[in-house]
């Protein structure tokens, strides 16, 4: 489920559309919250989350790639 | 029918990918005087597999290492980006290592985030250390604005698709606008062509096969500049020869030296002999050496194996987590603090990744020059030189550097691009592709010929002469049925498509040199040849397109001087 974009936070300056690496918003309509076309060909490299100067931007990763953990140590043995 | 764009973009060099390599080829180009322009799939400041960042730089500094430059090739070969390389192309790269990284620390990505040249990482206990830690985070940044510095003009979002060649010689490239909908076809043309694409993904199921886009290295990297190459008669090498990567499961991400934890069993023990204890000095390197660690201990049943940082000091960890942003890892810090994990308290099981091409593609020489005059390769997708980062950034250099003087003296004067017969061509074929009433999908397409790359000439079974020739004929019904089925709706569609026809035209070649290896080699395993054979030791596998369409498949000795 990448990226999310905050819509009342969004300058709509396009920023994300143009440096995406995937180009996974597609053509950016000038001064527009920008679409995501093409969530299925996110990276999640974040480079939107970083770069957008609103700050209004979230990646989620899709529940298909969980992060594999088991805990070795409980909290007593820290 | 898809418009041809009547203004064609002319320069001496045209470099393809704005990637590390690409950015550094167009660097040295201008500096060598040339008039430059970078055709990049998206924006330089944020593509390919060097997007958000990178934590190592292989390199050599005579006065830190205090050893002659051989011991730093022994390291080289033995680490995770050794073997399948020339070299003399190696210490070419080692010899002027250190001055790219110079260069890099005053434009201003640091290359001394602690005020001095620090090797940790990817290392044997007792042995030289050869990863230059930096701080790679705004790398992609930094080498735009160093391009732009120098008058070279980004051509951005505008994948090159093909390139042209006239009398045998390179004359230029075409791409695809894909800034609108509809798509168009734009003509470069160039007196020098450096190509750096990258690496290949997209070739074999990742391990979420659901998630294409799920890859440790870019997924944008489909091998455009490999296929172009091999289409304009250059010479690609050691295709055949499987690569890995591992990291965390099921989120692929590089950057596995950049943890600093053991390697180990589900009890907390560390699997392989290098270290008990982590430390940012040498991490666990058993997974570069035991590549299949990760499988082996699934297939055996005494898996999972995990990275393991439990033991890892506060200092350390510290270390590690800002590694891991130099590295551009920030989504994976962001995705362990959104699963609830505490590195103090649990083991992240790590997994090795599908096969994908890097250190396997263009033959090239010292110079970064292919087979075809005027052609150049540098970075990733270089079939007899590796070092990722590091090596597209030196050999992008020299691929500049060369490119700029041999521009000197080639004059393209008379030559009519827009009827040259790859232009043609490629015209038809896309406007057949964009007109085509089909209901399949380019993702079908991707997913068809990964399934048939893992059953019949991947890594989960073995390789044999009936398994690859079956693969060879699957993949030829498979491309027939999608060049009448597709359907595509736009330059963005159209971009993934043919995206796609690269990828299979790869996987035959991968097909046809797999034939070829009549041996088991590494991770190219032969039932039918299960044994190495030393007579084919320090030999490389070429492979290219003759002029009537035959392959040639080629022997050749790795080159020492």
């Amino acid at each position: 489920m990448p990226p999310i974009i905050d819509k009342d936070k969004c300058k709509k300056c396009g920023l994300c559309a143009q440096i995406c690496g995937l180009d996974v918003y597609g053509p950016y309509e000038k001064d527009t919250v920008p679409i995501v076309r093409y969530p299925s060909e996110c990276w999640h490299c974040n480079a939107c989350v970083l770069d957008c100067p609103a700050k209004a931007i979230k990646l989620k990763l899709p529940l298909s790639m969980p992060i594999l953990y088991r805990r070795l140590k409980g909290e007593d043995n820290d | 029918m898809i418009d041809v764009k009547k203004h064609i973009i002319e320069s001496d060099v045209l470099v393809v990918g704005g990637g590390i390599g690409g950015l550094m080829a167009a660097i040295a180009a201008a500096d060598g005087g040339a008039d430059v322009i970078v055709a990049e799939k998206s924006d330089t400041r944020r593509s390919g597999s060097g997007a958000t960042g990178n934590d190592h730089f292989t390199c050599y500094i005579p006065e830190v290492h205090q050893c002659g430059i051989e011991v730093i090739l022994e390291e080289l070969n033995n680490s995770l980006v050794g073997g399948n390389a020339d070299p003399y192309i190696q210490l070419k790269f080692l010899s002027r290592s250190f001055e790219v990284v110079q260069d890099w620390n005053k434009w201003g990505i640091n290359m001394q985030p602690h005020g001095e040249w620090e090797f940790n990482g990817h290392a044997y206990p007792g042995r030289k250390r050869i990863f230059l830690k930096y701080d790679g985070y705004n790398q992609k940044e930094v080498l735009t604005k160093e391009a732009l510095k120098r008058n070279v003009r980004i051509v951005n979002k505008t994948p090159v698709t093909d390139f042209l060649t006239y009398n045998g010689r390179i004359v230029g490239a075409i791409g695809i606008d894909i800034t609108k909908e509809e798509p168009e076809i734009v003509i470069f043309k160039a007196k020098a062509v450096i190509s750096a694409t990258g690496n290949t993904s997209r070739l074999y199921p990742s391990i979420t096969p659901s998630q294409l886009f799920n890859t440790g290295h870019c997924p944008n990297n489909t091998g455009a500049g490999r296929a172009a190459a091999y289409r304009a008669g250059a010479k690609l090498i050691n295709l055949e020869i499987p690569n890995t990567h591992a990291g965390p499961k099921y989120f692929e991400r590089c950057g596995k030296a950049t943890w600093i934890g053991v390697i180990s069993d589900v009890m907390g023990n560390s699997i392989g002999p290098f270290v008990d204890k982590p430390t940012k000095e040498l991490g666990d390197i058993t997974a570069d050496v035991w590549h299949s660690v990760f499988t082996d201990k699934m297939q055996d049943g005494t898996g999972p194996v995990y990275m393991n940082c439990t033991e890892t000091s506060k200092e350390d960890m510290d270390y590690m987590l800002w590694g891991l942003k130099c590295e551009g890892d920030t989504s994976l810090i962001d995705a362990l603090d959104d699963a609830g994990v505490s590195l103090k308290r649990d083991m992240v099981e790590f997994t090795k990744y599908e096969p994908i091409l890097v250190g396997r593609g263009i033959e090239i020489d010292e110079f970064g020059r292919t087979s075809v005059d005027g052609l150049y390769s540098a970075g990733d997708e270089v079939g007899n030189f590796r070092c990722d980062i590091s090596g597209a950034a030196v050999m992008g250099r020299f691929a500049g550097e060369h490119a700029s003087g041999y521009v000197k003296d080639v004059n393209n004067d008379g030559i009519d691009l827009f009827s040259h017969k790859t232009v043609l061509e490629a015209q038809k074929f896309y406007s057949r592709l964009y007109e085509n009433k089909g209901s399949s999908t380019w993702e079908e397409f991707n997913h068809g010929i990964q399934s048939i790359l893992d059953d019949y000439a991947g890594i989960r079974y073995v390789r044999s002469k009936t398994l690859l020739e079956s693969g060879l004929e699957y993949l030829d019904h498979l491309e027939q049925k999608a060049k009448n089925e597709l359907i595509v709706n736009n330059s963005h569609e159209l971009m993934r498509a043919l995206e796609c026809f690269v990828l299979l035209q790869i996987g035959r070649l991968i097909c046809l040199t797999a034939l070829e290896r009549k041996e088991t080699r590494g991770m190219h395993k032969r039932s039918d040849y299960p044994f190495t054979n030393p007579l084919l030791n320090k030999k490389f596998l070429t492979i290219r397109r003759l002029e009537n369409g035959k392959n040639e498949l080629e022997w050749r000795d790795m080159r020492i001087n």
